[in-house]
């Protein structure tokens, strides 16, 4: 895996003055102007629109082999100079470049082919993370080597691309962006189409494939998937994508398009294709991406208030988000007054650090945007790693605030370590989540009392993690698995995987199964259904929605129903007892 | 008030067209593609950019799903279905979407209606490649095209709006048929009428009764599904005994019972609005041409009871040197046989008769020895059957059950069972949204199982309970679906899955039942 240096500053050389986006922008546009690649660039933009000029007589050619063999050799020759060019550019410019987007870059181009999609359903050696178990993805992208023309390309289960009003490829999840020109001007000619003709296509569907547009002002968003997930997972999958682009450039990247349509994104993206790549692979684990909110690591309520009272010193002085993560889990979180922070933001944004390597090898000062809370402009991330999962996030507007960050980080990092906070939650990482072996209240439960949560356990004395592995049945009532949103913390608290979901593929066919049923139930103008009980060959699913909170459970196929529904009802009140542990009490950024 | 409205003419309101991929593949002759469109009136660059867009997707998802193209665009403000009718000839129906004009559809119903008139096009003319084939130029096709499918259309219009089947059809089924439950001293009869009807003219028959309430098929001889489905469409269109008496077209599948608000199209309004649609014909469709000679079997008021109870039409116009209108000839999907068709109707009792060409060498005279045949020998049974059925009959709310709005389908069978359809409007707009967005969910499990060629009998139970407490329930096993809606308020899930099962134990054989 090679990797790019980070563009973020490193404490030796903190960056104090990055300048704003526009200049940043227009740096790298001049740099673009006076680049021979805009010839070639321009070269291609005739043929596409000859493919537009052709689709205004009726028939919108959409063929994938269209391509003169000539041009097909011209593509290929220059993809490959304009390859090494942007390599080139990004090793000369990397370390130290003022005009730095601030993300932490890295071109990771492994072989292992893990992650591939081609007929993952049927593969049982695939190795995805589900849930927590991530361990075995890689990051980065894979398969630069394809394009439109190869059949394993096709054969991929989920594409996203992202692409320019003009048509120009800015993103490819596999393949190399400059290879897909040809199809990228496909896309942008099947949006152009339905545009001019007054409408906006938002699906396509065939056979098993399903393909799902997003515009987004000079922005296009595309998804090819056969995955069977709904249009509307996919749907918040793509403006997810989009946030996460947001946060890395801020909106103000429309203004590149405003002045040049022809405007070439890559290069303002290069070097984050990990960190594109990392989120799409949490859309096949982390509920956050549809549930819309986060989720807290367990605690002790003491220790979580500990770590809350030293971020709410820092927040006092000038910070606007405090924000101490493990994984992608919250340990605490502060907010200056007003200033709330939506959990997509939190997700992206922890996406981002986790990603991208080198703000785990130094302390970093980074412009980054938070979509939800201002896509117009930067806030500076301080970020530091505490120890190998856990970091701080110290947000600010103010871009020359680098060692007052730093001096909060210490600050906070004393008492931290003075009160044990951080040998808590590497305990607590190992602890995991609610077990549902633990849900108490059932007689025939063999672990009613061994749960490691609870107000009369001490949290030093957790038995869950010695518990000896066995061939169980999950917990009371054929209960698998559980998800509870509380609607009001805008948290949720996922259960750890308990026999037999114990494969990833398992996993992650829980999770969109879960995906599905979250989707039909809010798949309303009028607001949520209230109850859903669906039954197939894999699972019981019952799902609950009230006011104050969600509830989604997996039990055995042949659960009975009343049974499940009286399980449902003890989960509630076993997460409503725990409440002060798993989730993160009057402090949730909306409830100022 | 029941269907969806939208306004037709321009870009607002339904547009249908039928296109061949094969043809117009040189620029400057893309107009050669068309094979009809709807409306007509369309200037040809709109009609191309629908069908360029159509064709332009169809190429693009064959890439990544080379086994099926294209089936739906979804926009914000149209949705596009598609239906490949035969290979690479595509039906697609743009409509309009609206909440305020009820215009929300369920994608599904409305390929139904795509697939209704290429299987009743294909009943009376054969398939369209034959005839593209026959004649190269296409103008034979677009000959018989036209005036078919908008006698088709002329049912679904009312005034200039196009009346689709939306989410309010959400417990009917297109493509199926409605059996009718015999009871013993009636099915005794069936059975005697069926060996005279056997032993005698050697021709395939169909029993209908009860066309007039959605209709009931009594008993068919046919192995093929497809066939009867067909024919017992045309049956519901065009010979009931309402078509016939009111001249009135009688869409059973969509009319909503007897709501006296329900105004039917009127037969020379129809006909006025179709023949507007021909002035607008392209210059390169010749339907008016007279060369082509061209029957409608869907016109209104062609068909008329005949002295003998013999139900005549002059579509097929006369034999040649004689008076005597010729009898109708249809093809026979599966065998692609060629029949003669002569239905014989009794008060509410339709017989359909199809005699195979082949087995009749002297033409019209053969035709009518096998009806005098079958006036010698049956018509008493006719009577008695008739008369049976009739008794039997539990009337409009024969199937329905207190308490219960429901639908009950069997693939295998392509037989269904429904609430009357006066029934179902007494439930909530909101319950009748829901049922049908659950619809489109099944719908969509259905046809992923059905590429997966896994286990095409998925099982599956979803019950939902909706905002204003209805429960909306779906259950499909071993290819029969139940479709449920409960709107009694305060039931508990448990409540809403036993009265499910009780109804599953007592009218379904228990095929649904868990236990």
């Amino acid at each position: 895996m090679s990797s790019s240096d980070s563009n973020s500053s490193s404490v030796d050389d903190p960056n104090p003055n990055p300048k704003p986006l526009d200049n940043q922008l227009e740096t790298l546009n001049l740099e673009q102007g006076s680049d021979s690649i805009v010839i070639q660039n321009e070269d291609d933009e005739e043929g596409r629109q000859q493919d537009q000029g052709s689709s205004l007589n009726g028939s919108l050619n959409v063929n994938s082999d269209n391509h003169e063999p000539d041009d097909r050799i011209g593509l290929v020759r220059n993809v490959v100079w304009r390859r090494t060019n942007s390599e080139m550019e990004v090793d000369v410019n990397g370390p130290s470049s003022p005009s730095s987007s601030g993300y932490a870059g890295e071109r990771g181009s492994s072989g292992v082919s893990e992650d591939d999609e081609i007929q993952e359903v049927a593969k049982d050696s695939a190795l995805h993370g589900g849930f927590d178990s991530q361990a075995a993805w890689l990051p980065g992208k894979r398969h630069v080597d394809e394009d439109d023309a190869s059949i394993s390309w096709r054969k991929r289960k989920k594409h996203f691309f992202i692409l320019s009003h003009s048509g120009k490829p800015i993103y490819s999840r596999y393949g190399d962006e400059h290879k897909l020109a040809g199809f990228s001007a496909t896309l942008q000619a099947i949006i152009s189409f339905v545009e001019n003709g007054g409408d906006r296509v938002k699906l396509v569907r065939a056979g098993k494939h399903q393909v799902v547009f997003l515009v987004k002002g000079p922005i296009y968003l595309v998804c090819i998937s056969c995955t069977e997930e709904p249009y509307e997972s996919l749907k918040g999958q793509l403006e997810l994508i989009y946030g996460q682009m947001i946060l890395i450039l801020t909106k103000s990247v429309n203004r590149c398009f405003e002045k040049n349509p022809k405007f070439d994104m890559t290069p303002l993206l290069g070097g984050t294709d990990v960190v594109f790549s990392s989120l799409i692979h949490s859309f096949s684990w982390n509920p956050a991406t549809f549930l819309h909110a986060y989720t807290c690591l367990p605690l002790a309520y003491g220790t979580r208030q500990a770590a809350g009272a030293i971020l709410h010193d820092v927040a006092d002085s000038g910070v606007l988000f405090a924000i101490l993560m493990c994984k992608h889990k919250v340990v605490s979180l502060v907010g200056a007054q007003k200033a709330s922070l939506h959990p997509d933001d939190m997700l992206l944004l922890s996406n981002f650090i986790m990603s991208s390597e080198s703000f785990r090898t130094s302390e970093s000062f980074s412009p980054i945007c938070l979509p939800r809370y201002n896509p117009m402009a930067f806030l500076y991330a301080y970020v530091h790693y505490l120890d190998v999962d856990t970091y701080l996030m110290l947000l600010t507007t103010s871009s020359d605030a680098f060692y007052h960050l730093k001096d909060c980080r210490i600050r906070i990092e004393m008492v931290l370590l003075k009160s044990n906070v951080l040998s808590e939650v590497q305990r607590s990482m190992l602890d995991g989540e609610m077990h549902v072996e633990d849900l108490p209240g059932d007689p025939l439960s063999r672990f009613g009392s061994a749960s490691h949560l609870g107000e009369h356990q001490e949290p030093t004395d957790s038995p869950g993690r010695f518990r000896e592995p066995f061939a169980g049945i999950g917990g009371p009532a054929g209960l698998w698995h559980f998800i509870y949103r509380s609607i009001y913390l805008e948290q949720y608290v996922s259960s750890e995987f308990s026999a037999p979901i114990n494969s990833p593929q398992q996993q992650k066919r829980l999770y969109r199964a879960y995906q599905k049923i979250y989707a039909s139930m809010h798949d309303n103008g009028n607001g949520p259904h209230k109850t859903q009980f669906r039954r197939d060959e894999n699972y019981v699913l019952l799902c609950w929605v009230t006011p104050d909170f969600e509830l989604y459970a997996a039990f055995d196929p042949l659960a009975d129903k009343g049974l499940a529904i009286k399980t449902c009802n003890r989960v509630c009140q076993w997460v409503k007892d725990v409440e002060n542990e798993i989730f993160l009490l009057g402090a949730s950024p909306f409830s100022w | 008030m029941g269907m969806a409205t939208a306004n037709s003419g321009g870009s607002e309101g339904m547009e249908l067209c039928i296109f061949d991929l094969r043809r117009g593949q040189q620029e400057g002759q893309e107009l050669d593609k068309i094979l009809f469109f709807f409306p007509a009136d369309l200037p040809f660059s709109t009609q191309l950019s629908v069908i360029g867009l159509s064709e332009g997707l169809i190429t693009f998802t064959r890439i990544f799903s080379p086994e099926a193209a294209c089936e739906l665009i979804e926009a914000e403000r149209h949705s596009h279905v598609f239906y490949e009718a035969e290979p690479d000839i595509w039906m697609v129906m743009v409509v309009e979407k609206s909440k305020e004009a009820e215009a929300i559809w369920r994608i599904d119903a409305l390929r139904e209606v795509l697939k209704e008139i290429h299987s009743l096009f294909m009943m009376f003319y054969g398939p369209v490649r034959e005839m593209l084939e026959k004649d190269p130029s296409g103008g034979l096709t677009r000959a018989h095209l036209y005036p078919f499918v908008m006698d088709y259309l002329s049912d679904f219009l009312v005034g200039k709006k196009t009346q689709l089947p939306s989410f309010r059809d959400c417990l009917k089924e297109f493509g199926t048929v409605q059996m009718l439950t015999v009871g013993r001293e009636a099915a005794i009869e069936v059975q005697s009428l069926v060996r005279v009807l056997e032993s005698g003219a050697g021709a395939t028959h169909l029993l209908f009764t009860n066309l007039v309430s959605r209709l009931a098929c009594v008993h068919d001889a046919f192995t093929c599904m497809d066939d009867t489905i067909n024919l017992f469409a045309y049956a519901i269109q065009r010979l009931s005994p309402r078509a016939l008496s009111s001249g009135a077209s009688s869409w059973s599948y969509l009319r909503r019972g007897s709501t006296p608000s329900h105004v039917v199209v009127g037969p020379t309004f129809a006909t006025v609005s179709v023949s507007d649609q021909f002035h607008h014909l392209p210059g390169n469709s010749p339907s008016q041409d007279n060369s082509y000679h061209v029957k409608r079997p869907l016109q209104h008021n062609r068909w008329s009871k005949g002295k003998d109870g013999f139900l005549v039409t002059d579509i097929w116009g006369t034999e040649t040197g004689s008076l005597i209108p010729s009898t109708p000839t249809i093809w026979l999907q599966q065998t692609g046989e060629r029949m003669y068709l002569c239905a014989y109707q009794y008060k509410s009792l339709t017989l359909i008769l199809l005699v195979p060409l082949s087995s009749i060498l002297n033409g019209e005279q053969g035709v009518s020895l096998v009806k005098q045949q079958v006036l010698e020998n049956a018509s008493l049974k006719i009577l008695k059957v008739e008369e049976k059925l009739s008794k039997g009959w539990g009337g409009e709310n024969a199937y329905h059950v207190s308490g219960y709005r429901y639908l009950l389908i069997d693939d295998d069978r392509n037989v269904s069972r429904a609430s009357p359809p006066a029934k179902v409007t007494t439930l909530a707009k909101e319950s009748l949204l829901a049922m049908s967005k659950l619809r489109e969910e099944v719908d969509l499990e259905k046809s992923r199982s059905k590429w997966d060629n896994a286990d095409r009998d998925k099982d599956l139970e979803i019950c939902i309970r909706v905002k204003n407490n209805a429960w909306v329930i779906a259950r499909t096993t071993r290819g029969k679906e139940l479709y449920m809606v409960l709107e009694r308020a305060n039931e508990t899930l448990l409540y809403a899955s036993d009265a499910f099962e009780k109804f599953s134990d007592r009218y379904c054989g228990g095929a649904f039942s868990l236990d």
